[in-house]
């Protein structure tokens, strides 16, 4: 499938080809490179404070203190990650204009930047600011963004030459649960997780030719497919297990987890544009 | 010595027999996915890095986190902190060694590690002279001056370490096009498959090159 804003806004072309000529975009398109250092420095600011604040409400990082006060000392600079992406990414995108027309990775990192100010500041924010209390609209909120986002996630599965980045959502969603699970359930989470990338590894790499695609294609996605049920899964049981505990947490881990992965996902689409 | 080295690297290391056998460096350079993911990797890691990295500085500086302790913040960001690195330094090593001779001959590339070996020497400073008195402002909402000088030079030095990263698939300063000649010298462009073309020379000849003609032409 090539979902792009070109099949959705068909009439639009001649007006997206023209954005260049318009004020800021000449002035911008020479200095292209600057602005996307921009861009890049408020994709950090944004994605640090998100992994910060929400390793918080997963019981992560700074245990001493409060979500509330993680909250209180970052929200200031991830407000300026938002202002910075959005600003520069106008920018940039107003001088590169009819190449992102053209692309599906830049509709999953729309889907993304959308869910992702929805997840954020709509759930995310409100419940460390009330420290892991979630309100009924937190959780309208959290199930609007989550929709979003994984809205995103299909069309990425589904775009030909940019499911491939699918892999980085899948990474980080990894090494969350690492990161986030204890005990034993870390260590068996960890075991299937290497025997799981050894198959993979092992079954493309000696069971078929390199440029056996017709064998490679279905193995590879397989193997996604597994990969995701077992990270998801190990999440899914490290949710239950602390259910008990906190009344709260079902939601609040949930909120969490996407919250960093929704941003995950815009940063990917961002950088497979290029590779499309 | 050193470009001999990368030359090997790039075109002979793990090459078979036949017509169409590739280096190993070329085979991760031409792969389908491989290399993007790299890359990707590569980007969405320093978000972890610097994301990181930064909010440490800012409480050195005494703008966040004032009510909590440097050592608190620190010992539960950093660890966040170094497992990013040890991914950028993985991702970055292997991108280099796609691409050895295009990095060698690259002065944004060469800016990038004399940066990063400055945040390095920051880090080495920060650990064996800055902190050495840290229990006595480890509770203070602004530390002293020299730790914030350090959170400075770390923010500054980090920063010119992306934007480097940033401007190396630009092709201003291609080896082989007319390029000012201390851009030449510093990314030893003479030595490069292109060799060394120095801007000024192009200049004197461009303005008026119906006048430039051979010595001695005008008898």
């Amino acid at each position: 499938m090539k979902l792009t804003f070109e099949v959705l806004f068909p009439a639009l072309r001649p007006w997206v080809v023209n954005l260049v000529n318009v004020w800021p975009a000449y002035i911008i398109k020479p200095q292209y490179a600057n602005w996307e250092v921009l861009h890049i420095l408020s994709l950090t600011l944004l994605g640090g404070t998100a992994i910060l604040m929400n390793l918080r409400l997963l019981n992560v990082g700074i245990t001493e203190e409060p979500p509330s006060e993680i909250y209180r000392n970052l929200r200031r600079w991830q407000d300026l990650g938002v202002i910075g992406i959005i600003a520069s990414g106008i920018l940039i995108g107003m001088a590169n204009a009819e190449k992102l027309y053209d692309s599906t990775a830049f509709v999953v990192k729309m889907c993304a930047l959308l869910g992702g100010i929805i997840l954020t500041y709509g759930a995310s924010r409100p419940v460390a600011r009330a420290d892991g209390a979630v309100s009924s609209s937190a959780k309208l909120w959290f199930l609007l963004g989550a929709l979003i986002w994984l809205a995103g996630l299909v069309i990425m599965a589904t775009g030909a030459l940019i499911n491939v980045g699918l892999y980085h959502v899948i990474t980080a969603a990894a090494l969350v649960v690492l990161i986030a699970s204890r005990g034993r359930l870390r260590w068996i989470y960890l075991v299937g997780l290497l025997a799981l990338i050894a198959a993979q590894q092992g079954v493309t790499h000696f069971a078929y030719a390199g440029d056996d695609i017709h064998h490679l294609d279905p193995v590879n996605k397989l193997f996604t497919w597994l990969l995701a049920i077992w990270i998801v899964g190990a999440g899914l049981v490290r949710l239950l297990l602390t259910r008990r505990e906190e009344r709260q947490g079902v939601f609040v881990q949930l909120i969490a987890w996407s919250t960093i992965l929704v941003w995950i996902t815009g940063g990917a689409a961002g950088r497979w544009i290029a590779f499309e | 010595m050193v470009r001999e080295a990368l030359v090997w690297l790039q075109t002979v290391l793990g090459k078979g027999t036949g017509d169409t056998a590739q280096s190993w460096s070329e085979a991760l350079l031409g792969s389908l996915n491989f290399w993007g993911l790299l890359e990707g990797t590569h980007l969405l890691t320093l978000v972890l890095f610097a994301g990181t990295i930064f909010v440490v500085d800012l409480r050195l500086l005494g703008v966040t986190f004032r009510r909590t302790p440097v050592s608190v913040v620190s010992d539960k960001i950093l660890p966040l902190t170094v497992a990013g690195f040890v991914i950028l330094i993985a991702t970055g090593l292997a991108l280099f060694f796609a691409k050895p001779l295009v990095y060698y001959h690259n002065i944004w590339f060469r800016a990038k590690l004399v940066f990063l070996v400055l945040a390095m020497l920051n880090i080495v400073v920060f650990h064996t002279r800055v902190q050495k008195n840290q229990a006595a402002w480890d509770t203070l909402a602004t530390p002293p001056r020299m730790a914030q000088v350090s959170a400075v030079l770390s923010l500054v030095s980090w920063l010119l370490v992306i934007a480097m990263g940033r401007f190396i698939p630009y092709n201003w300063f291609d080896c082989g096009k007319p390029i000012p000649h201390v851009v030449n010298v510093l990314q030893d462009c003479k030595t490069s498959e292109h060799g060394a073309v120095d801007a000024q020379d192009m200049v004197k000849l461009a303005p008026n090159s119906g006048a430039a003609k051979p010595q001695g032409a005008a008898q």
